[in-house]
């Protein structure tokens, strides 16, 4: 076959490459992964907006102007208002201490820190109960001085905190060890004192990673159900987050208007998804950044 | 066995890494591909292999037209740059893997395959690190592992990208001894790219000089060095010169 | 670095409120967990959870999410694959939503799969002919806890594919591997860690999943009652010891688990030769 070619210049039909699959492979593969995340993810994002809107617009405004609802969305912004910033100078600090410096325990220090990303959040209400609830360690103090913590704003909002714990930390270190401190050092002999360094070199470097581990943090925070549900009592009007009156309304029938709350939640997922995605594109960038001035 | 590289063309989108190139590559020769990088000669390489695909021209090993097969059918050697070697593997399966994938009705039964791997490491003065992992072997032996690995499968052919680019001034040169040594005692028909005028004068019976996809001069290094043939040549023969250290 | 402790400021400032501050969220709560446990002492702790009931619990919360977490294994590598080899229209977007379950409250997730999966609902209704039932039975758990588990595998896979060499695949295809054999021989081994690293991640994740599960498995005990629900149902029962001891063994099982993966990190990096 060859020999009958007398010129070379013929085109060539190349042959698959040695790296890639068959066409029919490939199409078999995208065609499983999409039908994978269409069962699973796609179609529970369509059937909430689609159950929120079943009984039309009318009911689902009607569901925002309910004083139950409005109250539940108020605790919920309030509680991550409240724990969103906690976690996140908790976490600035820990990933300095973490990446700045080393000392013994780092590594069990590291696991602690996940530790809530492990155990159930179920537990993450528990261990609250048994603290401060009236059986509780100190339950007894606080009855005596009218103090509530469980089934109470502190409650919820330390559940929260709880189960949200990690996120600022998690996205910071691993971004803070990769970028190193050699211009924190560069700052410090221009004789720049620690506040300066911080705010001028080190937060402009971690920002993206700094908000992607606030809002994923915010995420969970709004969104936390079996910590909050084990410390909240469920009272209306009172201790009843975003996610909880979903399931009041749930369990009473009013599935309109469960699915109306829930498609607010399910709103912020999706802006919590592209704001990851930026952020994480960002870090990466800066990361690379980072990698090559090294070179 | 010969090698025939007959009008090969090739684009990556709009930039033409090799242009209408054709040269022979004589049955036992060792033939060096030198030029800067981004000339092309990587790719070139790869276009022999069987990894990458030209637009145009052929490809012959022999008489065999192997243009329009894949690395996996064409069984050239190929030694990469930075070794490529299996990490989950040990050394030996390492070396052994060309022989396991075959068919069954070729592969060589166990037996067998224990005296060629074992030959080979032998060939490489490795063999005491048959049960060893790639990780715990220095970059020298990593490429010698890599050598015998290629060589396993007693390609026709031996194609080697850059094969001593990774690996410091001393174990270069060593390995560069090793390597001529070998082809005079095999006489396997070799190929190897390489950016460093030095080693392909030093090691090679011809030197293929390419620059912007393009056959620059082909020659053994003694007529490449007396008689450049344009000012690129001469230009990259003389900054090779004064810049990389002996 | 470990030359140059203490150069920058701030050491004792953020590893002491490092310490001050996970001492009160994580440590001291654990400790009232960990005295609780055992105040009713060593016979009414195990009494507690080998209770019958207690101990179906644990067949449908460890066994469903295993489950779960294997199918997860399976699909999340395919996924991982398509989504770092592949170009398509729509990749990025899928790539994207992979975390849905990360950031979408796991309540609304449990709605949202039970209203689907209902006798009722838009696959509920295909299925019931056939005599499937996926809510409120012990399918529904595992439907919940594979979206649960979902972007676990997908994630830990997901850059070792990206890191993958592609000088390794072309060596084997060089030395006459085929497609498959290079994926089996070269491929595979390669992410074996990271595969068994995600469905542990998984796994873990799912046995303590709670706002998912409860709306769809319909709480019946002995068959879809998962361990962290009888934990809320002591609570509510008062018996705080009894929640607490319940609360011991999930705590227990989750530091297992984390060992596990512990483990396959190690084993990872001894293999490749870094440890």
């Amino acid at each position: 076959m060859a020999g009958a070619t007398t010129t070379f210049r013929t085109k060539v039909v190349a042959p698959r490459r040695a790296t890639a699959e068959s066409p029919w492979i490939k199409g078999t593969l995208i065609s499983i992964l999409l039908l994978f995340f269409g069962f699973f993810l796609i179609l529970p994002l369509y059937v909430v907006f689609h159950e929120a809107f079943s009984k039309g617009a009318g009911v689902f405004f009607k569901t925002f102007q309910d004083r139950a609802t409005a109250h539940a969305i108020w605790l919920t912004l309030l509680t991550a208002a409240i724990a969103v910033p906690l976690n996140t100078v908790f976490g600035v600090a820990a990933a300095w201490a973490l990446t700045r410096f080393q000392f013994r325990g780092r590594s069990l220090l590291i696991s602690l820190i996940d530790l809530p990303l492990w155990v159930s959040p179920v537990i993450g209400g528990l261990i609250y109960v048994l603290v401060f609830g009236r059986q509780g360690w100190f339950g007894p103090w606080l009855f005596e001085h009218d103090i509530k913590i469980i089934f109470a704003l502190p409650g919820i909002v330390l559940a929260t905190t709880f189960v949200t714990f990690p996120f600022v930390a998690r996205g910071l270190i691993p971004l803070m060890q990769a970028q190193g401190h050699k211009e924190e050092e560069a700052a410090m002999t221009l004789g720049a004192n620690g506040w300066q360094i911080f705010w001028r070199v080190t937060v402009p470097k971690i920002k993206w990673g700094l908000l992607y581990g606030i809002i994923l943090c915010n995420a969970r925070a709004m969104g936390e159900f079996g910590a909050v549900s084990v410390v909240s009592g469920h009272i209306r009007n009172k201790t009843n987050t975003m996610p909880l009156h979903i399931e009041i309304l749930y369990n009473e029938y009013q599935f309109a208007a469960a699915f109306a709350v829930a498609s607010v939640l399910c709103v912020l997922a999706l802006v919590t998804l592209i704001i990851k995605t930026y952020a994480e594109w960002q870090a990466e960038r800066q990361l690379r950044a980072a990698a090559e001035s090294v070179e | 066995m010969s090698i025939q590289i007959r009008n090969i063309s090739k684009n990556f989108g709009k930039f033409a890494a090799l242009k209408d190139v054709s040269f022979d590559v004589g049955s036992g020769e060792l033939v060096a591909l030198l030029g800067p990088s981004g000339s092309g000669k990587t790719t070139l390489l790869r276009v022999t292999a069987g990894l990458e695909f030209a637009e145009k021209g052929k490809i012959l090993y022999g008489i065999k037209d192997v243009t329009e097969r894949s690395a996996y059918q064409r069984k050239a050697g190929f030694v990469f740059q930075h070794y490529a070697l299996f990490q989950h593997l040990n050394i030996f399966e390492n070396v052994a893997f060309g022989l396991r994938v075959r068919k069954r009705s070729e592969r060589p039964s166990e037996p067998q395959i224990r005296a060629r791997v074992e030959q080979l490491l032998d060939t490489v003065q490795l063999r005491e690190f048959a049960k060893r992992v790639p990780a715990q072997l220095s970059g020298g032996q990593r490429q010698r592992i890599a050598f015998a690995r290629a060589l396993a499968i007693e390609p026709e052919v031996l194609l080697l990208d850059e094969p001593f680019g990774a690996l410091d001034a001393k174990v270069r040169k060593e390995l560069r001894h090793w390597l001529r040594n070998f082809h005079d005692t095999t006489h396997l028909t070799s190929v190897f790219v390489t950016h460093d005028q030095e080693e392909a004068f030093e090691v090679a019976d011809r030197v293929v000089i390419i620059d912007k996809g393009v056959v620059q001069q082909i020659g053994t290094p003694n007529e490449v060095r007396e008689n450049p043939a344009n000012r690129f040549v001469e230009e990259f023969l003389d900054l090779g010169r004064d810049s990389v250290p002996v | 670095m470990a030359g140059k402790r203490h150069i920058l400021p701030g050491f004792k400032l953020t590893l002491g409120y490092t310490i001050l501050y996970l001492s009160i969220i994580v440590l001291i709560p654990f400790s009232g967990l960990l005295l609780k446990t055992f105040a009713g002492g060593w016979e009414h702790f195990f009494k507690t959870i080998t209770e019958p009931r207690v101990v179906a619990s644990y067949y449908v919360s460890f066994g469903i999410s295993l489950a779960a977490a294997l199918v997860n294994g399976f699909f999340g590598v395919i996924a991982a694959w398509v989504l770092a080899r592949y170009e398509f229209p729509g990749r990025k977007i899928l790539d994207a939503i992979v975390d849905l379950p990360f950031a979408l409250p796991t309540a609304v997730a449990g709605i949202a799969l039970t209203t689907i999966y209902a006798r009722n609902g838009m696959i509920g209704s295909l299925l019931e002919p056939y005599g499937i039932k996926v809510a409120y039975t012990q399918l529904g758990i595992f439907v919940a806890l594979t979206f649960i588990g979902l972007p676990f595998v997908v994630r830990t896979v997901q850059p070792v594919i990206q890191d993958l060499s592609v000088d390794v695949e072309e060596a084997a295809a060089t030395l006459g591997a085929n497609r498959w054999q290079t994926f089996t021989r070269v491929i595979f081994p390669a992410l074996l860690p990271s595969i068994l690293t995600g469905i542990t991640l998984a796994y873990g994740r799912a046995v303590g999943e709670f706002g998912s599960v409860v709306f769809i498995s319909g709480n019946l005990p002995f068959k879809t009652e998962i361990t962290p629900l009888l934990i809320i149902t002591k609570l509510e029962q008062y018996d705080y010891t009894g929640a607490a001891a319940l609360g011991f063994v999930m705590l227990v099982a989750s530091l297992f688990i984390l060992l596990i993966s512990n483990g396959l990190q190690a084993w990872d990096n001894k293999r490749k030769g870094i440890a």
